[in-house]
């Protein structure tokens, strides 16, 4: 089953030309990874996927509904939740609220609700306090539920945001770099999670570039470079291929 | 038909002051990404100081009484850079606005108390208007529209023939690379608050030559510059010029249809218009994310 | 004893208003500049109202609709902007309003204001009535407060407060960001037109020059000084603003020293404005422990 789907997707800034004629698609199980060299547009098909930004030219699919022009929160709230590159944790809210605050479909937060239906509301926060309490467990994070999330370590505010997808039940993950910044522990707790999370039956389609840890966790990888698609197949084979090397290395051999 | 024109002249003559507002305001912005909203006392107290110098018990003519006034203006300018500007240059752009918001109020109050809240003018005698193709200017009002393009074409000048201008359009254009590439960013702030100030001044001389002096005259004006930037394309100088203009011409040829009372909705309309359709102004290029 | 009841009426009626203005500012980070537009659109519909012969109440509760109405009018083009270009349409908007009053003469009597506005029945007027008065303000007021105060440590304002610290990730997370603010902006006027309807009928004369920057900046400041983002620093802020203000009158001033009074009120004002964004933006009492 095609899960997600991505047609001729073009996206240009001024004359750059950001994203090029990109044409993918995703499998609904498994962990997928999309590396390529800095600037090569990956965070920017990100933005594009979710509904960040807009589209110049192509289509974009998720779970075979037309997703490209709609507003990211219709987008998330269908399933497809994603991660931010550099951590956007809510630094003055404490880390039970970044949690509680991404559950979906909270009546609470209609505020007439709020005084027509109190009871539905205080069993709805209730049970979302639960399932962020256990979240947190898995997490690690527990011991500091009730910090600022601003006061954690970079490392536990990456979870947090991890901690955040998590409570939105989504359907397919996109994670931006998960493994920047963050210490070879904390990377191994990573690595479980995400195992975990796919056994569970959730899609993850993860940007990268510590080459290590998408070797081990991606079956697929996508390679882009400078807003093309260039290679897709499995992370042994794009170490032998020639326009993936090129890639990463003609830059170097180019500006000398 | 002789109507419209004398409108349109009008228009342009209040135009050239407006784009002395405009072009100070716009620079602020492009530099430092903020929209100064104290930008209007600077224009109020380059017309107040003039007035100050020219009258006992300095008594200066006018012309004289200008340099002392817009020195003066300029230091404003440059101490609400170095006490509340600077100091905040990385709090949230919220926090600039509120602040200059309290600026603008305190020095407007100040107004208030060192001249008092009547209307007062230069007491120059009113000149009779100069007559040509039917159309009625008077002296001061050619002086306007000269020294206007005389400081407009000095601008010009210092933006793209000095160091200092083209480090300034390169900081507007691209902050960090800037700051990279070795510009001298306090000499190109103190470049920046030296103009936009002297500009705001000597505006406010030519508006209060033209009109009278009141303590509401940098709110008033404040309006019309921002919907001028805003037209023009906020941090584009040569687009606030043009937009300082195109509202002069517009205010004064609506008279002929709509009530004076309403003539400020021009510069208001203006602004909601172009915030609707066209943020980044005729000229503006700024890129948007969602 | 007759004017404390006085500054404590006024005092309560500018807590609401400053709670409504906190809603949207200080909650959701709308920099709402023009609020005052909706106080003087709730002021000037129940005046109006009442004056055709509508009851005070049922008149109120219409000025409330008319000034929610409104702000809906307003914030579906708004709230396209971001931040400080909303703080600025917003401001436009609350002049043209005022605009508005100044020149429909034929609707609002335009400067000359609008005199002899009744008191609701059961309270009447004149002195006797302050108590009454006051105890109304008092219950409205600890209404409002409990309302919102529910309101805002309900799931309503935890996600109100991400649309503030971070709209993307608020978006990320499946909220509907814009009409989330919509709804902020709704209650916001809807409680500022409360406040200028219970104004109108306390002090029985409005005009337009009641609705100007000033009452916006003094709102501001009752916000920003008390502590945005909280419930108590509204009410906090607003008690201190007035009550300073008002308390100025029992300074032995020397009478030819007395037209310096409110312009040395104003400076003071704008100065504690710029302090507070130097020292402590977040206001006096703290939105987070620690």
């Amino acid at each position: 089953m095609n899960m997600l789907r991505l047609k001729n997707v073009t996206k240009s800034f001024g004359g750059q030309t950001a994203v090029n004629d990109v044409s993918l698609m995703l499998k609904g199980d498994g962990i997928t990874g999309l590396v390529g060299p800095n600037g090569s547009g990956k965070t920017t098909l990100f933005h594009l996927i979710t509904g960040f930004y807009t589209l110049d030219r192509g289509e974009i699919r998720y779970a075979d509904r037309v997703i490209s022009g709609r507003q990211p929160h219709t987008i998330s709230r269908m399933g497809l939740v994603r991660t931010f590159q550099q951590t956007r944790a809510l630094s003055f809210m404490s880390t039970l609220d970044n949690l509680l605050s991404a559950a979906p479909d909270q009546a609470g937060e209609r505020p007439a609700h709020v005084f027509l239906h109190p009871v539905r509301v205080k069993r709805e926060e209730r049970k979302n306090r639960e399932k962020a309490g256990k979240i947190l467990e898995i997490l690690n994070l527990g011991s500091v539920a009730d910090n600022l999330a601003g006061n954690l370590s970079f490392g536990q505010q990456k979870l947090v945001e991890l901690g955040r997808v998590l409570m939105a039940r989504p359907k397919m993950i996109l994670l931006d770099e998960p493994t920047a910044g963050i210490n070879p522990t904390l990377i191994r707790q990573l690595t479980e999670v995400i195992r975990k999370l796919n056994s569970d039956g959730i899609k993850i389609f993860l940007i990268e570039h510590n080459m290590p840890f998408v070797a081990e966790i991606c079956e697929e990888i996508f390679v882009m470079d400078s807003g093309k698609l260039i290679f897709h197949g499995t992370p042994i084979e794009a170490r032998e291929n020639d326009r993936v090397i090129d890639a990463y290395l003609g830059r170097e051999n180019h500006a000398a | 038909m002789i109507y419209y024109l004398q409108l349109g002249l009008n228009g342009i003559i209040a135009g050239s002051t407006y784009a002395m507002f405009a072009v100070g305001l716009t620079m602020v912005y492009g530099v430092f990404r903020f929209i100064n909203f104290a930008h209007g006392e600077l224009i109020a107290y380059g017309a107040y100081l003039t007035l100050l110098w020219s009258q006992p018990p300095f008594s200066l003519p006018l012309y004289l009484a200008i340099l002392p006034a817009l020195a003066i203006t300029a230091a404003i300018g440059l101490a609400q850079d170095r006490w509340i500007f600077h100091p905040l240059r990385n709090s949230k752009p919220i926090t600039l606005l509120i602040g200059s918001i309290g600026l603008s109020y305190f020095l407007r109050n100040g107004i208030r108390i060192i001249w008092g809240s009547d209307l007062m003018s230069y007491g120059l005698e009113s000149t009779r208007g100069m007559r040509f193709a039917g159309l009625t200017v008077t002296t001061v009002q050619v002086l306007m529209v000269a020294s206007a393009v005389f400081f407009l074409g000095l601008l010009y000048v210092i933006l793209t023939r000095t160091l200092l201008g083209k480090s300034l359009r390169a900081v507007s254009d691209n902050p960090e690379l800037a700051g990279v590439m070795g510009i001298n960013m306090k000499k190109v702030r103190l470049t920046v608050w030296t103009l936009a100030s002297v500009f705001a001044g000597f505006g406010g001389i030519l508006l209060a030559l033209d009109t009278n002096l009141e303590p509401t005259m940098g709110l008033t004006n404040l309006i019309k510059a921002f919907a001028a930037v805003l037209l023009g394309g906020a941090g584009n100088v040569w687009g606030a010029l043009f937009g300082g203009l195109f509202i002069g011409i517009a205010e004064n040829i609506s008279v002929a249809f709509f009530s004076p009372g309403y003539k400020d909705f021009i510069s208001f309309s203006v602004i909601i218009l172009v915030l609707l359709f066209r943020p980044k102004g005729i000229f503006g290029i700024l890129e948007g994310v969602r | 004893m007759g004017y404390l009841m006085h500054i404590i009426i006024i005092a309560l009626i500018y807590a609401i208003f400053a709670v409504s203005l906190n809603i949207e500012l200080g909650f959701t980070g709308l920099y709402n500049f023009g609020h005052v537009a909706f106080f003087g659109i709730g002021a000037y519909t129940s005046a109006l109202l009442s004056l055709a012969g509508m009851p005070v109440f049922l008149s109120m509760a219409c000025g409330m609709a008319a000034a929610a109405a409104a702000g809906f009018l307003l914030a579906i083009p708004a709230l396209r902007l971001s931040g400080d270009y909303f703080g600025i349409a917003t401001l436009v908007f609350a002049e043209m309003v005022r605009l508005f009053f100044l020149n429909e003469r034929w609707l609002t009597r335009g400067p000359m204001g609008i005199p002899g506005i009744p008191r609701p029945d059961c309270i009447g007027a004149g002195i006797a009535s302050l108590p009454k008065f006051l105890l109304f303000s008092g219950l409205v007021a600890a209404a409002v407060f409990l309302i919102v105060r529910r309101l805002t440590t309900s799931p309503f304002g935890r996600v109100l407060k991400v649309v503030r610290e971070d709209e993307f990730v608020a978006q990320a997370l499946g909220k509907n960001v814009f009409s989330l603010k919509v709804k902020t902006v709704i209650l916001g006027s809807l409680l500022a037109g409360l406040a200028g309807a219970m104004w109108a009928h306390y002090v029985t004369y409005i005009s337009p020059a009641d609705f100007t920057l000033t009452e916006t900046i003094l709102v501001l400041l009752c916000v920003v000084l008390g502590g945005r983002g909280t419930n108590w620093g509204p009410v906090l802020g607003a008690f201190l603003v007035i009550f300073s203000s008002e308390s100025v009158r029992f300074l032995p001033i020397p009478s030819d020293l007395g037209r310096f009074v409110a312009p040395l009120q104003g400076m003071i004002y704008g100065a504690v404005l710029i302090l507070i964004m130097l020292k402590r933006p977040g206001g006096i009492i703290p939105e987070h422990a620690g």
